[in-house]
């Protein structure tokens, strides 16, 4: 090939060498065990324009977004910001799209679950704008909208995740991927849920808990449990609910699934609440709490605080539930929970203050951090 | 103590991949060059140096999610174009080149279209050879 083919905007190199999935996957590994103070210029660089490690990257942070959406959220807008910075004709083909796309994609996963929505959706319009320069996008615009969706989830527009949902779950069936296409079942049988829903909401997690019609992965047959299991608590079968409980705890353990697990415990701790069970139920709410923690999902720990404050009070220990409330109120200022002039706030606020936890505008508040948050 | 021949026999997942992302190419291989060389009019030296470019890219958009291996061979013809007519354009436009007609209106179709006639020959040949 002559050397003007070394200029061309796509890469054009003599003696091609791509290394083993392997190999690729060892340096990805190396690469994101060295703490970022510690990666020169040069170690960046050697694993961001390799596509195989860089490939082998993304596959690592989507192993880890769902048990550190923290350390995925730091790590990927930094591969993002290095390809930004460099032009196609460093890459092969449409890799530089799709690298930008599958960076911007991961950030918004990640933002998503840390509960930063305006930053997810900057990151999703990022992923779309990159994936829809690249050779085949379907798959990938359609991984997008899967993620728009479960925003529009956590907003509560669960009639649009209905309309919408169908569509992009199509999309999955047709290019035969089957783990999205559970995913997207799976968030449809949650609106179902939150609308009320029941019995087609129980009938959807019972499909995807068996395994019978999709390719379900543990984790997702995990939650599908455990939201099984919240539904027949709400409808009086504690025994049933437990047992979805039992079924459900390996299954994200094996999977690392951490998020869930506190999920898991919050859910438990709301059938323990029902049965009677306050000492257990408290027990369980503070575990969920202390996982959030560890997890950085600090909007969702805030709102099992207040959920913990009224179990606490209830299990006639207001000194305790104040200090959940205190512990709460930061966060709820900072990340603007509740619209400001919102009553409920400032009652408890000054009651707190008194030492005198007003239970109604404790309720008044979870009931708007669950419906809201 | 004997080790069984069949652990040995058996390829792992990754194995298996490998071999279906280099059957598919080495099967699409012979139209690409035919689109490199007699259509794209490139050199041979310079087409089996594309080639080579062409199946590392492919091999890791096969890792991509989305479609299974074989449902990705349209798109080795589209990156194939794509490849063949920004190389010709650059070396054409820089003068090392002249140009012709022929190779003037391939230049100026867009690569997924020109990939499309070819898979539609990709097509026509599959189906001679299983009617053979």
């Amino acid at each position: 090939m002559p050397e003007v083919a070394k200029i061309l905007p796509f890469r054009a190199r003599v003696g091609v060498v791509s290394c083993s999935r392997e190999e690729a996957a060892a340096r990805a590994r190396t690469f994101l065990n060295l703490p970022e103070a510690d990666r020169s210029d040069g170690c960046v660089t050697d694993a961001y324009s390799d596509g195989d490690v860089l490939t082998s990257i993304c596959s690592e942070l989507w192993e880890l977004i769902n048990t550190s959406p923290s350390a995925v959220a730091e790590e990927s807008p930094r591969i993002y910001k290095w390809l930004s910075a460099k032009e196609a004709r460093d890459f092969f083909f449409d890799e530089r799209d799709y690298f930008l796309g599958e960076s911007a994609l991961l950030a918004a996963g990640s933002f998503r679950l840390l509960g930063k929505r305006d930053e997810t959706e900057r990151w999703l319009d990022r992923a779309d704008a990159s994936f829809r320069h690249t050779v085949a996008p379907a798959a990938h615009l359609a991984r997008v909208s899967y993620i728009r969706l479960t925003l529009r989830y956590d907003m509560r527009r669960h009639e649009e995740v209905l309309e919408l949902v169908p569509s992009v779950a199509l999309t999955f069936q047709k290019l035969g991927m089957e783990i999205d296409l559970a995913k997207c079942r799976f968030l449809e049988a949650m609106s179902l849920k939150e609308l009320g829903r029941i019995e087609e909401a129980a009938a959807s997690f019972e499909c995807l808990s068996s395994g019978e019609e999709y390719r379900v992965d543990p984790a997702l047959c995990g939650m599908a449990l455990v939201n099984l299991g919240n539904l027949r608590s709400e409808q009086g079968s504690f025994d049933r609910a437990l047992v979805a409980y039992r079924q459900a705890s390996p299954l994200l353990k094996s999977a690392k699934r951490f998020s869930a697990l506190a999920d898991l415990k919050l859910m438990l701790g709301g059938t323990l609440q029902r049965m009677g069970h306050l000492g257990a139920a408290v027990q369980a709410f503070r575990e969920s709490v202390n996982d959030y923690v560890a997890l950085g999902m600090d909007t969702r720990a805030t709102y099992l605080r207040v959920v913990l404050a009224e179990a606490l009070l209830e299990e006639g220990k207001p000194r305790e539930a104040e200090w959940e409330i205190l512990a709460a109120l930061p966060t709820i200022d900072q990340e603007k929970m509740v619209p400001e002039g919102f009553v409920a706030i400032s009652l408890l606020r000054e009651s707190v203050r008194q030492r005198k936890t007003d239970p109604k505008a404790l309720i008044e508040l979870r009931e708007y951090l669950q419906t809201k948050n | 103590m004997e080790i069984s021949d069949e652990f040995e026999a058996t390829p792992s997942a990754e194995n298996v991949f490998e071999t279906e992302v280099q059957s598919v190419f080495q099967e699409t291989l012979g139209l690409i060059h035919i689109a490199l060389v007699s259509h794209y009019q490139l050199t041979e030296q310079e087409a089996t140096e594309l080639e080579k470019d062409l199946f590392v890219w492919f091999r890791r958009f096969c890792y991509r999610p989305g479609a299974s291996i074989r449902e990705n061979r349209p798109y080795l013809l589209v990156a194939c174009c794509q490849f063949a007519r920004e190389y010709q354009k650059y070396v054409v436009g820089t003068g090392v080149r002249s140009s012709n007609e022929r190779l003037k209106s391939l230049l100026d179709r867009e690569p997924a279209d020109v990939a499309h006639d070819f898979s539609r020959s990709l097509q026509l040949y599959d189906f001679r050879r299983s009617d053979a």
